[in-house]
């Protein structure tokens, strides 16, 4: 694993990411309507406002000539800015990661920090009680909706006992670490639940099939204890596969968690796309856009880091 | 979430609602006190806080900017900025001679400041004008711009606009929503000013924070012009807080817990829930809204008569309010019983399947295998559109489908959000479509059923009605309008480009503890009067 050879897999991504601009760029052109539309019936707005407007935007243009100007612009940092909101599409989308990435990478934590050990003991113990209970917990987690977990915790822990708020980022005025922490404790244990579930399941499905290898045997024949051989030996060999749905988890986490943000009115970057989808916000939609490719990108990249540090076999060079 | 439309009439299916309640304001005995916080739940992704561009009801704007006049609880003009509302009687309005055109004169109050401490004066209401008009400016609400040529200020408190036509609604447009600060944004682009976040107007309230998909904070102003009748400063309430919470659970459970004190736009299906809620108070009132379900002409099987008077016939308003709640309130005319304009007489089509049958008999549709009628090959049957996610519209919808289904009409639900439905809307991409619009107080009706009404998706075109909207839209003649608006009830009920089905109330939620809080049915939501709301305790 070389720094050459990350820049070389940057390096080439960079056509990957030009191809996706392309056909996202088309493909929001084909949806019906345009940002415009508000305007095009309304009697006080002229034919010539109306054409300025559009002129202003680009929007008179082509749509490959409004490509390459787009294209020119981002290429020296300028996204644009939003149609409905009057401000930069940077802005917007960096003001809206902080809170994303706060409850994505808390869900991913608690996720991790549940799924693994659940995960390795259920397949030590595969057939048992244990791993029977582990089993249907999961099921039921996959296949419980967000919305209605949500508003059960909500109910008992707002409304009922009065702990913690029911949604928000934070108390105006307030923000402190404690406040944050109270405010995030519900949306990220709702955001966690299902890739919990799923995550244990791909960890379960990981080191059964390790525990049966040769490799595992010797261990114990070497006279090893459990806990020993199921830490250092099986569980890195087991979790090549698990990161494999964790990066593309990761994906999903930064394009922001459309339920939970709305139901926990979580500042995130999910409602900021619906918002801008339901206005066909052209600039903002195509900045979430590429930012989500781009993570796309990224996380392949650390996943095949991650199988390399994982495995010493797997060599890139 | 934008519409289409000019503010003067909003798709009341997107946006947040405001209500009327018509009972008597009863004055408190005990004297108002100053203070307190209000928490107010907003259930829509707040844009800007600039009340001409912003593409939902301005309610947290409405605090912090005033206009020179605004509706009251009655949806009638009361003055705000302006010392009086110009009338013709008053001598507000004159005509001119060919009675083609109109001079509108305001005397403004002279004691009122902007929130930065300058004094506010008519320059700030032409620059006004002339900050909407300018086309670099890309605004929601232009409407009125155009009708006025010019605009001249003789002194600091006088305002006089020269208009190109006559304009009966002039006062639901343009300085109603609210005036800018001239000495701060002139040569300011105003799509991309900090005046979106933080607006300086003249309101009891001025914007301490806008935070984007969380909150706006709106501080008492220490400095505002009015008094109450004691000689209270006013507003008496320290902050009034807008929460965004775009989720109707969320706001329902949060009004539960008391992170929420307020909200005007509870769901009808949610209101239940909010009964013994402690200390919450919930209001029902009628707004200046009303749910119809439209027809398209291009399709030629709806633009014959006999099926749209079927269709009337086959439509049970009591279940259709049933579904919502009990809220809403059956109407029979587009023009609401609580306008001046509206007119009794205008023919009713009753619930009853047996005469719809009937007439589709009669028209030679049979009824086919399937219990779906059909003539000359062509089935009864319909794509119906609403706005998806409306889960009050989709429960009418599924009533009116079965309801159809009874006289052998088939619909099928082809539900919509966002721009997808506005296109279906105004391009006639539907059958049927159900849907609610909110008027401002002084409603055009000719944008919904006007050839070229920019409302008006049907492909509906009537000649004689065009005839009666230009009569009823351009003279200021009491007498007249009147005249003209009940032959246009009359006609539309007799042609039935749309059936009227019924008038929207909204839901309000408010602490038991909040007083003077008198709701407002216009479009102008229930935020533009907060100087004298106080609580209690």
């Amino acid at each position: 694993m070389s720094l050459a050879y990350i820049v070389r897999r940057l390096l080439g991504a960079i056509p990957l990411l030009l191809g996706i601009s392309v056909i996202l760029f088309a493909i929001i052109q084909l949806a019906p309507g345009g940002p415009l539309d508000i305007y095009a019936e309304n009697p006080s707005v002229s034919k010539e406002a109306l054409a300025q407007i559009a002129a202003r935007y680009g929007l008179d243009q082509p749509v490959p000539v409004q490509y390459f100007l787009w294209l020119k612009a981002v290429l020296v940092g300028d996204w644009g800015y939003s149609i409905r909101t009057g401000r930069p599409v940077l802005d917007e989308i960096v003001y809206r990661l902080g809170p994303t990435l706060q409850l994505g990478g808390l869900a991913m934590i608690i996720s991790l920090l549940i799924a693994v050990p659940v995960g390795m003991i259920s397949a030590a113990r595969r057939g048992s009680k244990l791993d029977g209970t582990v089993t249907v917990l999961s099921f039921a987690g996959i296949s419980t909706p967000v919305f209605w977990l949500a508003l059960l915790l909500q109910l008992l822990f707002s409304v009922q006992l009065g702990w913690l708020p029911s949604a928000g980022y934070q108390s105006i005025g307030d923000g402190s670490f404690i406040d944050r922490l109270r405010h995030i404790i519900m949306p990220a244990s709702v955001l966690s639940l299902a890739t919990v579930a799923s995550w244990s399941r791909f960890i379960r499905s990981g080191m059964i099939d390790v525990l049966n290898q040769d490799y595992i045997r010797t261990a114990y024949a070497k006279g090893r204890g459990e806990k020993a051989v199921l830490f250092f030996h099986a569980l890195r060999n087991a979790m090549i596969p698990a990161v494999t749905v964790i990066a593309v988890d990761f994906v999903t986490i930064i394009s922001g968690a459309v339920i939970t943000e709305t139901v926990f009115a979580w500042p995130g970057i999910g409602r900021l796309f619906m918002e801008s989808m339901d206005g066909r916000d052209y600039p903002m939609l195509m900045g979430l856009m590429m930012m989500g490719s781009l993570a796309i990108v990224v996380a392949n990249i650390v996943a095949d880091i991650c199988y390399a540090a994982l495995d010493p076999r797997i060599r890139y060079d | 979430m934008k519409t289409k439309l000019t503010r003067r009439v909003v798709l009341q299916g997107i946006l947040a609602g405001s209500t009327a309640f018509a009972t008597m304001r009863v004055l408190p005995t005990m004297a108002q006190q100053a203070g307190g916080t209000l928490n107010v739940g907003l259930t829509y992704e707040l844009d800007t806080m600039n009340t001409y561009s912003t593409g939902f009801l301005a309610d947290a704007q409405h605090t912090v900017i005033e206009g020179l006049i605004a509706p009251d609880k009655d949806a009638r003009y009361v003055p705000v900025l302006a010392k009086e509302v110009p009338t013709l009687e008053n001598g507000g309005i004159v005509l001119s001679e060919d009675g083609s055109k109109m001079t509108i004169t305001y005397h403004l109050n002279e004691n009122v400041k902007w929130h930065d401490g300058a004094p506010f004066t008519s320059a700030d209401v032409k620059f006004t004008w002339e900050a909407v008009k300018n086309p670099d400016f890309i605004a929601e609400s232009k409407d009125g711009t155009q009708d006025i040529d010019s605009i001249d200020t003789p002194d600091d408190y006088t305002v006089i606009c020269n208009y190109n036509t006559v304009k009966p609604n002039f006062a639901s447009t343009l300085f109603t929503f609210g005036i800018m600060p001239k000495h701060l944004l002139e040569g300011e682009d105003l799509n991309t000013s900090w005046y979106n976040e933080k607006p300086i107007g003249t309101g009891p309230f001025m914007v301490s924070e806008f935070v984007r998909g969380q909150y706006v904070v709106c501080d008492k102003f220490p400095e505002y012009w009015r008094k109450s009748a004691d000689g209270d400063q006013l507003p008496y309430l320290d902050r009034l807080v807008f929460r965004i919470v775009t989720d109707s659970n969320t706001l329902v459970t949060q009004l539960q817990s008391g992170e929420l004190d307020m909200a005007v736009s509870v769901p009808y299906g949610r209101a239940s829930q909010l009964e013994g809620a402690q200390g919450v108070e919930i209001i029902v009132g009628p707004q200046l809204s009303w749910g119809h379900l439209d027809f398209n002409f291009r399709n030629e099987l709806l633009a014959d008569i006999a099926v749209r008077k079927a269709v009337a016939h086959a439509i049970n308003r009591e279940t259709l309010i049933r579904v919502q709640g009990g809220f809403p309130i059956p109407i029979k005319s587009l023009v609401l019983p609580l306008f001046d304009l509206y007119d009794d007489t205008t023919p009713e089509y009753a619930y009853d399947p047996a005469a719809a049958n009937a007439m589709l008999d009669e028209a030679g549709f049979a009824r086919g295998g399937d219990g779906i009628r059909e003539k000359d090959g062509k089935r009864l049957s319909f794509a119906f559109v609403v706005q998806s996610g409306r889960a009050d519209d989709e429960n009418v919808q599924q009533v009116i489908i079965a309801q159809l289904k009874e006289i052998g009409i088939e619909a099928t639900a082809d539900n919509k959000t966002g721009v997808a439905y506005r296109e279906a809307r105004y391009s006639g991409g539907y059958d049927l479509i159900y849907g609610r619009w909110i008027t401002s107080a002084d409603p055009v009706y000719s944008t919904f059923y006007g050839s070229e009404g920019e409302n008006n998706g049907q492909g509906y075109s009537n000649p004689e009605l065009d005839a009666v909207f230009e009569r009823l839209e351009n003279t200021l003649d009491a007498d007249e309008r009147k005249a003209a608006a009940s032959e246009m009830q009359h006609i539309i009920a007799e042609d039935l480009p749309a059936i009227a089905l019924f008038q929207g109330v909204s839901v309000i939620a408010k602490p038991v503890e909040l007083k003077n809080f008198v709701p407002n049915p216009t479009n102008m939501t229930n935020f533009v009067d907060t100087k004298e709301w106080y609580l209690e305790g």
